[in-house]
């Protein structure tokens, strides 16, 4: 017994050591800036398109063209011009001279044109953005610095969607090409970029742990930024709450782009951090199948969309911190007729349309459900507003907690979709195509993003004509008549813009937002002293 | 039993040797005994598998379709699908599979295509040393509550304990982990709030992949430290309910071998008070929780994954989450086929330990 007290004191005593010893090495050493941002499953650009992923696209990768700022404005990037040819089929970029990517080796064309190959045979992620536009044969080097892109239909949006094509170095991934896998599974975890920051792959660990270091020879410079941060370390937070001690604490300099509104408050009144609020294009509705009775009556949709309490939802649950955004094009983006003002939450309109329907033989007798993202609470308290409405109405609603895997791949069609279910829709291109093009042709029905079902011939018509169509006055022209026709038609209920809030260090200098990324682009910060 | 817990060295009590020994079956029958145990796993993990996979497609998810992108066409949605092999029939995707593991192979995770075992091999020894200490901490403490409160049982500290294990099995661990973070953390400054290491010092070379062994092994103590503040939290937090546990098994255990005549013999020939409880008592108590211990493992595998997400412990059970959330199915798999292995393995060596206490469980074999 002795002996053991003897070893249980001199492990004690050997962890107070360590312990003080500790303290002192963490109060002396130079934190780096550490980012709590969601990471992706894969650090490969070609393999997702989702939010986390733009992080990796903006930093370590660089693209033809850029979104910078806000509201986002296209910049040419590795590109220093492009052509367009009057039928708006043939697309030529030319490239800068001098890009080098991280291994040292010159950019050229070819490796544009590999990029492009790579995505389009891979057929995920971004790729889904071509289909029908772009063949992978089709895109070609004329030279050391130009790419010529010869498109199977004339595409209007086609300039806004090269900041999503990140360009790869074949160099370094046909090396480690396996079983024809396009060397995807060593550039989940390694990088083949130009970008400003290089990935430390032996620290690297899948949604745990990304080190980005400084690329010194980054083609655009470090001018701009007297103190850019040599190392940057993403280190997402899961839970919220932690998320949000850790930021007061100084652990963290900055929480994920999806603060919850609640803490805003908590952190604004810190001495140490503050809360950046950029309006962003992310809109929230709650998605109907109008495919399916009794939702395929246009008064049904109508009476639903006056019964959302959107002051309610938008100013008390959500404090304010979003904007209404009355159809499916974010406010600040054009395409958008000015006169809209959005349906407004009345019962007594919700029920006379209600009535209409009825008179029209809808059932609206039967339990109707809405799904939520379980995960995402403000989903969840978006269902809760809706069915106390509903049910002031007389309508039997059940709210039903689901998953996005289960509900995406149940929205691939009109008879699994759900009937009522609510979502964002985030900027991954910044044109009216991402949203309402996207959202409301028949020609995107089996995509989530089209689960509306909505089929309207008019519409169809405008949304192809404006996608064809170069001159962006014409287009948007276009696109503000088939917004009144789905507007009228209430397609869906549009609820807000998003507001997006990261909490900030007070270290953190330089910060700048744009949608497309989140604002987690690293270039421009650096650390106050 | 007598000479295994007193030995030679007392001969008083080498007439309880008589009626209590079993024959010793020896080192040949151990072998065989393990051999019998890793035998009896298989098929547990062969039913362990087929249930999860077939619930696993009772599911109308679909990876793939995340994965294909925002405005994917059910085309390409339909050729990714084919190249995961996941339009093949159900039971030729099953039979596939097991043929994989017994190659060794779990799969490529759908998101990164990287091999599954790969990934869950990366993270699990950060859970593993989160349960092993958490185990430890929860032993010692609980059998310490547990003897003491049977020592003094119906007195006022048995009932302190009493109301301590209670509330340490009813409180919620996420309340526990929120209150530990506001007190350690913030208010009193002395805690890191998440993680497993700190960002600005370099992790101690991988060996074992424990970081406190690391860290030892290294001879950095300034690492060890790091490590130790780290893991002290969420080690506490997934240590409560077990403690509250193994104290209660502990208590029930002791109260009933100081009912036996070996204890009344031993107290009367004069024997130190403390030694008899502590050592002999205790040593006869313990068979009990030994085997609570097996089955409390597994309970912390489970606990741990609300841990993980709270302090970002970068472990399994974040990792299984991920991989729920977005339906990685191979992902999902290969973490219930290796926390099964985990399981049946605790359980075994459980088992010998018991067997190794207690010569009378080797009677059957």
């Amino acid at each position: 017994m002795r002996r053991i007290m003897q070893i249980i004191s001199t492990l004690a005593i050997v962890c107070y050591i360590g312990l003080a010893g500790s303290l002192t090495a963490t109060h002396a050493a130079e934190r780096p800036l550490v980012w709590a941002e969601s990471l992706p499953p894969t650090l490969d650009p070609h393999a997702r398109f989702d939010v986390p992923i733009q992080t990796i696209m903006v930093n370590v990768y660089d693209a033809l063209y850029r979104y910078t700022g806000n509201p986002p404005k296209l910049v040419p990037w590795l590109a220093e011009s492009h052509t367009t040819s009057d039928d708006g089929l043939t697309w030529e970029f030319r490239i800068k001279p001098g890009l080098k990517f991280h291994d040292g080796s010159d950019m050229t064309a070819a490796d544009v044109v590999y990029s492009f190959q790579r995505l389009l045979k891979m057929g995920k992620g971004p790729s889904s953005v071509f289909r029908g536009v772009l063949l992978p044969e089709n895109v070609k080097a004329v030279d050391d610095r130009t790419v010529r892109f010869k498109l199977e239909a004339p595409y209007a949006p086609f300039l806004s969607t090269m900041p999503l094509v990140s360009i790869v170095n074949p160099r370094q991934i046909e090396k480690h090409v396996k079983d024809g896998d396009f060397g995807e599974a060593w550039l989940s975890a390694n990088d083949a970029g130009s970008g400003p920051y290089k990935v430390n792959p032996e620290t690297y660990q899948q949604r745990v742990r990304l080190d980005l270091v400084r690329f010194k020879d980054h083609f655009m410079g470090w001018d701009h930024n007297s103190k850019p941060m040599e190392n940057v370390s993403l280190r997402p937070v899961q839970d919220p709450s932690t998320r949000v001690l850790a930021l007061l604490r100084g652990e963290i300099d900055a929480t994920g782009a999806y603060l919850p509104t609640d803490q805003v408050e908590r952190i604004d009144k810190s001495k140490n951090a503050n809360v950046s609020r950029d309006e962003t294009m992310r809109i929230f509705l709650f998605r109907m199948n109008n495919k399916k009775p009794p939702f395929d009556n246009v008064h049904v949709r109508r009476c639903l969309s006056h019964a959302f309490d959107y002051d309610g939802f938008n100013k008390i649950v959500l404090k304010g911190f979003v904007e209404r955004n009355p159809g499916p094009i974010p406010n600040g983006l054009w395409g958008i007729p000015e006169d809209i003002k959005g349906y407004t939450y009345d019962l007594e309109k919700a029920k006379a349309e209600c009535d209409k329907a009825r008179a029209q033989g809808a059932d609206l007798d039967r339990e109707f459900e809405i799904h939520t993202l379980a995960e995402l609470e403000q989903t969840v308290q978006a269902a809760q507003l809706f069915q106390s409405a509903l049910t002031k109405l007389g309508l039997k609603v059940r709210i039903v907690p689901g998953t996005w895997p289960v509900l995406s791949a149940a929205a691939a069609k009109p008879d699994t979709a759900p009937e009522l279910w609510v979502f964002w829709i985030s900027t991954y291109f910044v044109d009216p195509e991402n949203w309402i093009g996207q959202m409301y042709d028949t020609s995107f029905h089996g995509t989530w993003k089209a689960s509306a079902f909505y089929d309207n011939p008019e519409v169809d018509k405008l949304l192809r004509a404006a996608r064809r169509e170069t001159d962006q006055s014409k287009r948007a022209e276009l696109y503000k008549q088939a917004y009144r026709i789905i507007y009228k038609d209430a397609a869906d209920i549009w609820i807000y813009n998003t507001i997006q809030l990261r909490g900030l260090s007070n270290r953190v200098k330089g910060y700048q937002f744009t949608p497309v990324g989140s604002g987690s682009d690293f270039r421009s910060i650096s650390l106050k002293d | 039993m007598a000479t295994f817990l007193f030995g030679e060295r007392w001969p008083c009590f080498s007439r309880l040797r008589d009626v209590t020994v079993l024959p010793d079956l020896g080192y040949g029958s151990m072998v065989r005994y393990i051999a019998v145990r890793l035998l009896s796993l298989i098929p547990s993990l062969f039913g362990l598998i087929l249930l999860t996979f077939i619930m696993l497609h009772a599911v109308p998810a679909d990876p793939v379709t995340s994965l294909a992108g925002e405005n994917a066409s059910p085309e390409q949605v339909a050729e990714l699908r084919a190249r995961f092999g996941l339009d093949k029939p159900l039971v030729e995707q099953f039979g596939i599979y097991v043929w994989q593991i017994l190659q060794g192979d779990l799969g490529n995770s759908i998101f990164s295509n990287r091999p599954v075992l790969e990934e869950i091999l990366a993270r699990l020894p950060a859970t593993l040393e989160l349960i092993t200490f958490a185990l430890v901490l929860a032993a010692f403490v609980g059998i310490t509550l547990g003897t003491i409160a049977a020592v003094r049982h119906n007195g006022p500290i048995d009932n302190i304990v009493r109301a301590v294990t209670i509330s340490g099995l009813a409180i919620a661990t996420f309340w526990v982990a929120i209150i530990l973070q506001m007190v350690f953390s913030m208010e009193l400054n002395w805690l890191p709030l998440r993680g497993r290491f700190d960002v600005a010092y370099p992790a101690p070379p991988l060996i074992t992949g424990f970081l406190l062994i690391d860290s030892l092994l290294a001879l950095d103590l300034t690492a060890f430290g790091i490590a130790a503040q780290h893991l002290a939290m969420p080690m506490i937090t997934l240590a409560i309910p077990a403690i509250a546990t193994i104290a209660r098994f502990t208590r029930s255990g002791v109260l009933e071998t100081m009912q036996k005549e070996f204890v009344d013999y031993a107290s009367a020939v004069g024997y130190r008070r403390n030694r008899l409880i502590w050592i002999y008592v205790l040593k006869n108590s313990l068979s009990v929780v030994i085997m609570q211990l097996g089955l409390l493992f597994g309970a912390l595998i489970g606990g741990a994954v609300a841990i993980e997400a709270i302090f970002d412990w970068p472990g399994i059970g974040s990792y299984a989450v991920n991989a729920i959330l977005n339906f990685d199915y191979k992902a999902v798999l290969g973490v219930t086929i290796i926390i099964g292995i985990i399981y049946g393995i605790v359980n075994i060596i459980v088992d010998i330990i018991h067997a190794f206490v207690d010569p009378r469980l080797r009677e059957g074999i």
